[in-house]
């Protein structure tokens, strides 16, 4: 890390007296030419693809002074943020971070912390846009594509040679510096990438001397080459490392404190070749390997004993092949095969586990009249461990006029039970209750039953059924409208029914009166819901835009009780116990029922003055069952609806080269410290980017 | 004309009359028959000793020698745990179980399921929720839905629904219950309960 890092700088600043240009894309507004290739697997203009999909591209983010994938999905009609001690994901459609994939130019990135991945590990200075499916995609990717795909296309160099230099600093020490580079010619290209993000961490609860984020520093290093031998052959090899690491500190039992690091990296290679047998004919051959580790070390401040030490090392290796045939001009094949190889080794687990699998998927994309286009495919995933799975899909869009497009879709998806699911074998050592993962229940059972340390065995392990991939059945339906050239407007409605999720339930009583707990398929779940959103040209430099969710998310084993007079609550005024009705239920934990955005973009090309302002409102949400029932239905259990503003104003220089920004978040300052832990509070960053080309 | 709807209204409103007296005759049991009181406890003190021993028949707290007999008391409290006069608990034979109702909503007392105290298995747990972290922090509060049906020594049965475990029943959702310096002291037990003392099942 240490030499790579100067070696780029030097690349950047010796080439930096090339003559410079304009590398930042003008305002467009070209959605019809605009391709998207998430949805399909294959390059699509958006106007007909015929499922949910939105296009964020660099420049937007750039104009709103964002860096990190966090910070952008944040402000995206439809999608949140959760707060979670493991970290910020996303909820799309009602659904936990856990069912949305998340892809780097396609392919998945490893490593989630009981289901989160950490969006803040990705950064977006080196991206040429995001794509981001709402709903299943199981049909193309598989497992956990249950909720949709979010798929951060990195940017091609232009021809010529390239650099950049970006910076932005501000509240809490956060920093943010990235440096690239790149050569490109007719056959040949390479580009280099480096970013540092770091933060001097917050407190929420300052008194107390204890972080809410503790202080981090990490490292983004992405190269890509790629060579084209003719023109129907090309190689492309892309690596990128990521490396974080973090000092925490807390509080124990008694005034004592705890501290240490922790470390975590990841790492990704994948070479991909494409050859085109004719016009119509296209094969893309693709290896992967990703590799994610974590390791901590926290020990006590005063004796300096081991609190905790733990390891997670978790590898995904993966070849598959895809081909694109036009059997016509009206209809398009593709077709892949893959097989996957994954393994994991952590200190909850008995030793190192390994997953085998293997996957065919087709599509047919037919337009059989101008108007009309139709998708369907399917994906069958066949597994070491879990039973196989198939998931159709069937889409279509159709244009009314020029001006409106509906579409409707229909999909399966997926997603396995995780590592933890099957293999975990943890004792808290503190509390003394276990959690076995469901093939570790039986040999766990066994071995604690010989230290007599079993009080009643309540389901006898060797009848736990297998555990099943949870599901979900998805409608989609919605239009996209663009009655001028000002104006585009879109809307879609949702519906997904979602069963075997799979949930933790007591399999043994322990001696010391703690349980031995065991994973099982279990809960039915819904969510459904309308999304809009609308973007206008008002005048020249001025856009106005919003968006607006409206989510129910519902378990329906409660509704079923609560029909049945067996969910109960107490009134806070007299704590007597009272019959729960239907509409006192909230809900799933953690969903609004209402969110929305208003976005302003002031962009003056005369002077490259840009300002942009976005609110975004999150609506009230259950966070906790404060009166034993389980379920969130007191008011007590659910959190203020609250609204964040974020602005940025930036000036170009020298013929557009050189940015100058300055970026709120949480402009007003908004916090909630018992309740919401990722709301520092106003953050003001100043930032500046160049950016060069010389042909 | 004028007779006839005078006639039919009288008609009408007099079996209207007799069916509504009729079926109020019905509905209720006459008084005399029902030996049911139904009583709330405030405050039961159980901050000042380990233990507190309570009679469901007389609705007061036990002591003294009293509390070695096999019939004087019913449930004995001890910090977050309730016991019944019984097996491991008691001389007593009291038995009980938890039910998921709403107190007003059971109207007899199962015929089968009692449970005896036994050793780490009392006949009545789960009735409350620890907290722990989620604010109100390290709050121990009444779970709805469970009511406990008891029937004791002498075959009389009784439900009883936990209310609160501190100090003037107060109101859980508030800060000044949240702040720790603030929560009015622990260990102060207010239950409602209904006792049969006819020896039928019947809570009506």
């Amino acid at each position: 890390m240490k030499n790579i890092l100067p070696l780029v700088f030097v690349l950047s600043t010796s080439t930096a007296a090339f003559a410079q240009r304009d590398t930042t894309r003008k305002d467009s507004t070209k959605q019809l030419k605009e391709v998207v290739v998430t949805g399909t697997r294959t390059a699509k203009s958006l106007q007909q693809v015929p499922i949910p999909i939105t296009r964020i591209t660099s420049e937007e983010i750039k104009n709103r002074g964002l860096v990190r994938l966090n910070e952008v999905l944040s402000e995206q009609t439809g999608i949140n943020i959760l707060d979670d001690p493991h970290g910020q994901g996303i909820q799309i459609q009602g659904f936990d971070p856990a069912y949305t994939l998340i892809l780097i130019d396609g392919l998945p990135l490893i490593g989630r912390s009981t289901g989160i991945l950490e969006l803040s590990r990705i950064t977006t200075n080196n991206i040429d846009r995001i794509e981001i499916v709402k709903g299943p995609t199981s049909s193309l990717y598989g497992s956990e594509a249950m909720a949709g795909v979010v798929n951060i296309i990195t940017a091609e160099p232009a021809k010529g040679f390239s650099g950049g230099v970006a910076g932005r600093y501000g509240t809490n020490k956060n920093a943010d510096l990235s440096l690239n580079s790149s050569y490109k010619t007719n056959k040949f290209y390479i580009s280099g990438f480096a970013n540092r993000n770091s933060s001097g961490g917050y407190s929420l609860q300052p008194a107390s001397g204890i972080p809410t984020v503790s202080p981090f520093h990490g490292y983004t290093l992405n190269g890509k080459t790629a060579y084209r031998f003719d023109d129907n052959t090309s190689l492309k090899l892309s690596v990128r490392y990521y490396t974080n690491d973090q000092d925490s500190r807390f509080s124990v039992d008694n005034n004592r404190f705890a501290s240490g690091k922790g470390t975590e990296k990841d790492f990704n290679l994948a070479p991909v070749l494409t050859h085109r047998f004719s016009k119509k004919d296209v094969s893309v051959l693709q290896l992967y390997r990703s590799v994610y580790k974590t390791n901590s070390d926290i020990r006590y401040e005063d004796n300096h004993d081991i609190y905790d030490q733990t390891y997670f090392t978790q590898t995904f290796n993966r070849a598959e092949i895809q081909n694109d045939y036009a059997l016509q001009d009206n209809l398009k094949l593709t077709a892949g095969v893959g097989g996957q190889y994954e393994t994991v080794e952590a200190t909850r687990y008995t030793k190192q586990q390994s997953f085998t699998s293997g996957y065919g998927y087709f599509q047919a994309d037919w337009i059989p009249v101008k108007k009309l286009d139709i998708i369907a495919g399917g994906r069958f995933d066949v597994h070491s461990v879990y039973k196989s799975q198939f998931s159709p899909k069937l889409a279509a869009s159709y244009a009314l006029n020029d001006k409106l497009t509906i579409l409707g879709s229909a999909g399966k998806g997926y997603k396995a039970p995780d590592f933890r699911q099957l293999y975990l074998n943890f004792t808290n050592a503190e509390v003394g209750y276990s959690v076995f993962g469901y093939e570790e229940a039986q040999a766990g059972i066994a071995r604690l039953q010989q230290e007599g340390q079993i009080e009643t065995v309540l389901i006898d392990p060797s009848t736990l059924k297998r555990l099943n991939a949870e599901s979900s059945t998805a409608f989609n339906f919605g239009f996209r409208y663009k009655p001028v050239a000002k104006l585009y407007w879109t809307a879609n409605l949702f519906r997904n029914n979602i069963s075997n999720l799979i949930e933790t339930a007591a399999i043994a009583l322990k001696t010391n009166g703690q349980s031995v707990f065991s994973y099982f398929n279990l809960n039915k779940v819904y969510t459904q819901g309308l999304e809009t959103d609308v973007t206008y040209q008002l005048f020249k430099p001025l856009q106005i835009g919003g968006g607006f969710q409206y989510l129910e998310a519902y378990d329906q084993d409660v509704l079923d009780q609560i029909k049945a007079g067996k969910v109960f609550t107490k009134d806070p005024e007299t704590n007597l116990t009272k019959a729960l009705k239907r509409s006192d239920y909230g809900g799933l934990l953690g969903r609004s029922k209402y969110t929305y955005n208003i976005r302003l973009n002031y962009n003056e090309e005369k002077t490259g003055i840009n300002t942009s302002v976005r609110a975004i409102y999150r609506g009230r949400y259950g966070y906790k069952d404060s009166d034993g029932n389980g379920i969130v239905n007191r008011a007590d259990e659910y959190t203020n609806g609250y609204m964040l503003v974020n602005a940025s104003v930036s000036k170009l220089f020298m013929n557009n080269a050189l940015r100058l920004q300055v970026t709120a978040q949480n402009l007003f300052n908004h916090k909630d410290p018992q309740v919401i832990l990722n709301l520092p509070g106003r953050l003001i960053y100043a930032g500046v980017a160049y950016n060069f080309n010389k042909q | 004309m004028n007779k006839f709807k005078t006639l039919s209204l009288a008609l009408g409103s007099a079996v209207i009359l007799l069916a509504s007296s009729c079926s109020k005759n019905n509905d209720d049991p006459t008084p005399a028959e029902s030996k049911l009181t139904t009583k709330t406890i405030s405050d039961l003190d159980g901050a000042s000793k380990a233990t507190v021993y309570f009679s469901l028949a007389t609705g007061t707290e036990v002591t003294g020698a009293d509390t070695a007999s096999a019939t004087k008391w019913d449930l004995k409290f001890k910090s977050t745990s309730i016991f019944t006069n019984g097996g491991t608990s008691g001389t007593g034979t009291t038995q009980a179980q938890v039910v998921s109702s709403t107190f007003e909503a059971l109207t007899t007392a199962p015929t089968a399921d009692y449970k005896t105290d036994a050793t780490g298995a009392p006949a009545i747990s789960g009735w409350y929720t620890y907290t722990a972290e989620t604010a109100p922090q390290h709050a121990i509060l009444a779970t709805p839905g469970k009511i406990f049906v008891i029937k004791t020594a002498d075959g009389k049965y009784a439900k009883v629904e936990m209310i609160s475990y501190y100090k003037g029943n107060p109101n859980t959702t508030t800060a000044a219950f949240a702040d720790l310096t603030t929560r009015p002291a622990s260990r102060y037990y207010t239950f409602r309960y209904a006792y049969q003392g006819d020896g039928t099942t019947s809570f009506k």
